[in-house]
């Protein structure tokens, strides 16, 4: 940030502290990395191999081979219809994105920068009900949604993933709480309402966060299985979502058929949250000059 | 028209639930009729033609079984058969992937957003009656079960009497697969053998005692129960006798000390199918599900027979199994009951019985089929038959698996100090009540 | 807690005041709630408020009528079912499920809360235009009143729908599920062939009471116990470690930050569920890591050491407890730093700068720096969502579940119990549930670790929830 400073510091420092320390920083960097990518690159070499069940021997697969790829992709059968789990996923994770990241800004707006009788409170309460075990409530939304008639669809599972989500409204409560009060009022006494504040000042000065709020709120719906599996009744695979499905290849009778099929789904389904994490990166490195407005 | 066999009936009362049909007179009475009602013109009394009569609009039906290519395949074949069968009727079936292994936890959830038909194992029997989720088959309209499949296969779909779910296949059971490149035919009776023949090829032998169905074998094998009670709840179970020859103390030694071997592997189905397709294992307990890998992998080498003899205090036990059926029931909560037991029936039959051997190669429940050349001359088929005499009928409460399953874990690991004591534990709570 | 005594007090007294004082048209509002809104010329928002009265008369009639009778027994008609073997028709009797009355009984009640507060607010702002109206004061047009709502009650709008969402998905399950654990709901009793009813207290006294085959008391302390550890400890590692590595990358001796960043982002872009399984079935008894460790001889070496007992063959990364409760930590590990350090990335570009540069100026060291400034900062704004996350651990599914497919325990009172020593609460509520339809004791489990779970996070968090700090870094 400062270059002068830093260029001193490099002058001054000792040559163990110039050579041998950042050789040893990008070492440590390095061997961490291959830890954390090492599974992902069994993941990546599996989709590529020639035999369908776990390789326990080598790492690399003996043969390699498109075919999951292509079974994957262009071969939908009666267990593995990727295309369909993708649509639907997709579909689902958009729309929950959107509902979820929008709850999260509202409430945490409304907790962080207004006041009101029983906010206190209500702010307790909704940290409370997130305490509750979610796997037991689990049998209970089913019923509910059957009440309302929204089990076995799509609309169902998005009002799921979107409709609680209002409770996670913290992180994001805790940032907005550091933007500057005097900013909002100076507005409040240029004529803008809090709707102004929340859509122009407030929002626009948490990118970096509500980036991180919109990651999370897409990536919901492609890890859960447990509940896709229960409000999900069809058993056609053509209704199912990417984790219901790749779940699927994975249990006892069909992993040895389908394991590196569900290898190459693994890797398919990282591509569109990876370009996702490529499009918000930008905005973090934004989040720097929005810094410089914070008083 | 095809021909019916009406097999029900008709001064009994029309009320199914209350009047548990006289087996034994029903299916005499069927068998007249089978000769009598080759008409083929309609009655007013024929039910299937008063059903097709008063059935309007499409007919939706959903049928859940096996999600392997092969099933799928088959079922989806027969269904087709089946729509051509009462063309004039406008079907919309269904055809969903569902574990037969799941089938019961899964339906349980919500028994009326479940499939109308379904296939499961025999060992849900029990607890899908007791949740009323299973139509009592108390009138069959096409075949007589009763008469056509084998008696074991009708008893794993009966309870208290009453049966309640269509026998498919006849071979849900475990026995031993063998290579015979490393384990001659004469050694494959013997458990001491063939792990000796695998230590000194440097192979390995696998079977998942660490499952209670599995883990059965050995104790019952030795002449020690594990029975359902009366009450359909729980479990009997005298694994830890001590007035008994031999007591169950001695059996439990007796896998510990077989466990102890190198080539002994306690590994569940996946992991051995991967052994053996990478050549480490000769040998495994397993079922006709694994056939086709262990084809593959073995080829012409490849041998089945019955489960081996294992040593219990100097003698040789033969082990004893689990038999096991695939059965179609059909969902009490069904809207279209009627034409869901047809299905249920038609998948069942005779014919299309045959029809899931030659695609699966699970060996089918039907009497005649079972007589087959195709039948008999199937490795692991003929290897389930040897295997029948000391088989017996999965009858057990819903407490019997996961203590079961750890006392497997406990003996294979072999680190007990008293083997009477953890006997004690493990049947205290597989006899324990349902709570 | 005084304060709210008296604020609920005043509460009914203001609720009383309006009542009495009110003039007619406000007191004929009690009937027909728009009266009073007619009355002071608020005609459209009259028709609305009486439009939502009639609205909740309909729906309590239809739910109140049919199924709060029943709330007290749960039903007593069991499902009776006629097979006519002529026609192939099947009549079934008008039977009770034992759950839908539950069920809808409680969003009756839920819906006649909400009611009962709305009709209350109600009253009282009558009273209150009629007040002004008499004062000769401006009274709200319909428009004002919409104008209203995003800005000086914009927390109404906000709030309106996602509280309407937690509703429906958290507060009627949750009252549900609570309800349950007073039933005897089990294998026995599932609806809808056949009806539960309550019994009180018993399934309490059931998981107290302890012996070998009746372990639910036994098994449920242990498994407590290894969910706080676990709760915690996983939280702080990846909650440390997300930090330091964030710290590290974005540090500016560090070349190519981006780049590094990418290689541990990339874990994230994979489903947490498919990395999970797919480590799990590495560190399998039978899984590659266990292959190569007994090529290299490690595994005979561990063996001559006696850290893993004689002629296992593997070493029993996940299958034995130790060794496994380690395993899943370090596992999470691997799983959750790159989450942290994301979000901590964006925390650590957003620190005010001035006040670095002036920490600089002073001649502070880096070191002094990160803990005086950096660290204060992170824990304000990360602070609260170390609570979320210590909550979402204990209630941590997917990790746990899917490392231990295939864990087997040996110890008998666990497997009495259907438990084992690796099990969250969660991962044994969901095999209670899911596999054996234990439905009354998951359900007392529950509530307990709820109860539990509160308690903890009141004693030890209660700053961060009152948000009495919020002003402090404005």
């Amino acid at each position: 940030m400062d270059n002068t400073n830093t260029e001193k510091i490099v002058i001054k420092a000792p040559v163990s502290k110039r050579i041998v320390r950042p050789i040893l920083r990008h070492v440590w960097l390095g061997f961490l990395s291959f830890i954390w990518l090492l599974p992902i690159a069994w993941l990546f070499v599996t989709s590529l191999s020639g035999y369908k069940g776990i390789n326990t021997n080598h790492f690399f697969p003996q043969t390699w081979s498109l075919a999951n790829y292509k079974q994957l992709l262009f071969q939908p059968d009666t267990v593995a219809n990727f295309p369909a789990w993708f649509k639907n996923s997709m579909i689902i994770g958009v729309f929950t994105c959107i509902i979820s990241s929008l709850f999260v800004m509202m409430t945490a707006y409304a907790f962080s920068c207004m006041r009101f009788n029983g906010r206190k409170q209500l702010m307790s309460f909704s940290i409370t009900l997130g305490m509750f075990p979610g796997v037991l409530s689990m049998i209970a939304i089913y019923f509910v949604m059957k009440m309302i008639g929204l089990t076995n669809s799509i609309v169902g599972l998005i009002v799921i993933y979107s409709a609680g989500s209002g409770l996670g409204f913290l992180i994001l409560k805790g940032f907005f709480d550091t933007i500057s009060g005097s900013l909002r009022e100076s507005a409040k006494l240029d004529g803008a309402s809090e709707l102004t504040i929340f859509t122009k000042i407030v929002i626009p000065l948490s990118r970096p966060m509500i980036v991180y709020t919109i990651i999370n709120a897409f990536l919901t719906p492609w890890m859960d299985f447990v509940m896709a599996q229960l409000m999900i009744r069809s058993k056609d695979p053509k209704n199912w979502t990417v984790a219901m499905g790749l779940y699927n290849l994975v249990q006892k009778t069909l992993v040895g058929k389908y394991f590196s099929v569900f290898c190459a789904g693994g890797v398919m389904v990282a591509i569109p949250i990876s370009i996702l994490f490529v499009l918000m990166q930008k905005f973090y490195v934004e989040g720097i000059t929005a810094g410089g407005v914070k008083g | 028209m095809k021909k019916k066999i009406v097999s029900l009936l008709l001064a009994a009362s029309m009320v199914a639930t209350l009047g548990a049909c006289g087996s034994g007179s029903s299916s005499k009475d069927s068998s007249s009729s089978s000769a009598a009602s080759s008409d083929s013109t309609a009655k007013a009394d024929d039910p299937v033609q008063t059903l097709i009569k008063n059935t309007t609009g499409t007919v939706d039906l959903t049928l859940w079984c096996s999600e392997t290519k092969e099933y799928q395949t088959v079922m989806k074949e027969i269904v087709d058969n089946f729509k051509k069968e009462y063309s004039d009727v406008d079907f919309n079936i269904t055809i969903g992937s569902e574990s037969e292994a799941n089938t019961k936890d899964d339906l349980l959830k919500d028994v009326e957003a479940g499939a109308d038909v379904f296939a499961f194992a025999d060992d849900q029997t029990n607890e899908l009656v007791k949740a009323g989720a299973l139509q009592e088959v108390s009138t069959t309209y096409t075949y007589d079960p009763k008469e056509t499949d084998t008696d074991g296969s009708l008893e794993a779909a009966t309870i208290d009497g009453k049966v309640y779910a269509y026998p498919m296949t006849a071979s849900n059971g475990y026995f031993l697969y063998y290579d015979k490149s490393v384990i001659p035919d004469e050694d494959a009776g013997s458990l001491d053998k063939i792990l000796a023949d695998c230590e000194k090829a440097g192979k390995t032998f696998g079977m998942e005692v660490s499952n209670a169905w599995y883990l059965y074998s050995f104790f019952k094998g030795a002449g020690l129960e594990a029975n359902l009670n009366d009450d359909g709840k729980t479990t009997d179970c005298n694994w830890n006798a001590t007035d008994t020859d031999p007591t169950g103390a001695q059996v439990a030694e007796a896998i510990t000390a077989a466990a102890k071997s190198k080539a002994f592997k306690n590994l569940g189905n996946d992991d051995q199918m991967a052994a053996i397709k990478d050549g480490k294992m000769a040998a495994c307990v397993n079922g006709t599900w694994s056939s086709q890998t262990v084809s593959d992998a073995w080829g012409k080498n490849l041998g089945a027979a019955k489960l081996p003899t294992f040593t219990v205090n100097g003698k040789q036990v033969q082990m004893g199994s689990f038999s096991g059926y695939k059965l179609i029931g059909v969902n009490a909560y069904s809207k279209q009951t009627g034409w869901a037991m047809l299905l249920a029936e038609y998948i069942t039959n005779a014919e299309n019985q045959m029809k899931i051997f030659k695609a699966t190669g699970e060996g089918p429940a039907n009497k005649e089929d079972q007589q087959s050349s195709d039948v008999t001359s199937s490795p692991a088929i003929a290897a389930l038959n040897s295997q029948a005499e000391f088989a017996s009928l999965q009858r057990v409460g819903a407490n019997f698996w996961t203590p079961g399953n750890s006392l497997g874990q406990s003996l294979v690991e072999g680190k007990y100090s008293d083997a009477q004591k953890l006997l004690d534990e493990a049947v205290e709570g597989i006899t324990a009540e349902v709570k | 807690m005084e304060e709210d005594k008296i604020s609920l007090r005043q509460y009914f007294v203001k609720f009383g005041t309006a009542v009495k004082n009110g003039n007619i048209f406000t007191k004929l509002s009690l009937i027909i709630m728009g009266m009073g809104h007619w009355a002071n010329g608020q005609y459209i928002k009259g028709c609305i408020v009486t439009g939502v009265e009639a609205l909740f008369i309909w729906a309590i009639c239809l739910i109140g009528g049919t199924y709060w009778p029943k709330l007290g027994t749960l039903g007593t008609v069991q499902r009776k079912e006629q097979f006519d073997p002529l026609t192939m028709q099947k009549t079934v009797n008008n039977f009770d499920n034992s759950l839908l009355i539950l069920l809808f009984s409680i969003v009756g009640i839920v819906i006649a809360f909400f009611f009962a507060l709305y009709y209350i607010y109600n009253i009282k702002k009558i009273y209150e235009v009629q007040q002004r109206k008499e004062a000769g004061l401006h009274v709200n047009t319909f428009k004002e009143d919409c104008r209203e709502m995003i800005n000086g009650k914009f927390y109404v709008t906000l709030l309106g729908l996602p509280t309407l969402g937690v509703i429906i998905i958290n507060v009627i399950p949750i009252v549900f599920m609570t309800c349950i654990g007073f039933t005897n709901y089990d294998i026995d009793h599932q609806p809808p062939t056949y009806l539960f009813t309550w019994v009180g207290l018993k399934n309490f006294h059931t998981l107290f009471t302890s012996s070998v085959s009746d372990s639910f008391g036994y098994v449920f302390i242990r498994i407590l116990i290894w969910t706080l550890i676990w709760a915690i400890v996983a939280t702080f590692t990846t909650f440390i470690g997300g930090i330091f590595l964030a710290k590290f990358i974005n540090d500016k001796r560090t070349k190519l930050p981006a780049m590094w960043r990418t290689f541990f982002v990339i874990t994230i872009a994979i489903p947490q569920f498919v990395t999970l399984l797919l480590v799990g079935k590495m560190f399998g008894n039978n899984g590659i890591v266990n292959g190569i460790c007994s090529q290299i001889g490690l595994t005979g070496f561990l063996e001559d050491l006696g850290i893993i007992s004689k002629g296992l063959g593997y070493i029993p990364f996940l299958s034995k407890p130790g060794w496994a409760h380690v395993m899943i930590i370090l596992i999470n590990i691997w799983v959750g730093v790159p989450y942290q350090m994301l979000s901590a990335t964006g925390l650590l570009m957003n620190i005010p700068t001035d006040q670095l540069e002036a920490a600089k100026i002073d001649g502070a060291s880096e070191r002094q720096i990160f803990w005086k400034i950096t660290m204060p900062y992170i824990m304000f704004v990360m602070g609260p969502s170390l609570v979320t996350s210590i909550i979402a651990n204990i209630n941590n599914f997917n990790v746990i579940y899917l490392l231990t497919t295939d864990y087997t325990t040996t110890n008998m009172r666990f497997a009495n119990s259907h438990g084992n020593e690796v099990d969250l609460l969660i991962t044994w509520l969901f095999r209670l549930t899911n596999n054996y339809s234990n439905f009354k004791m998951a359900s007392v489990i529950g509530i307990i670790t709820f109860v539990i779970c509160v308690a903890l996070t009141l004693l030890s968090f209660s700053k961060f929830l009152q948000g009495d700090r919020e002003e402090e870094f404005q």
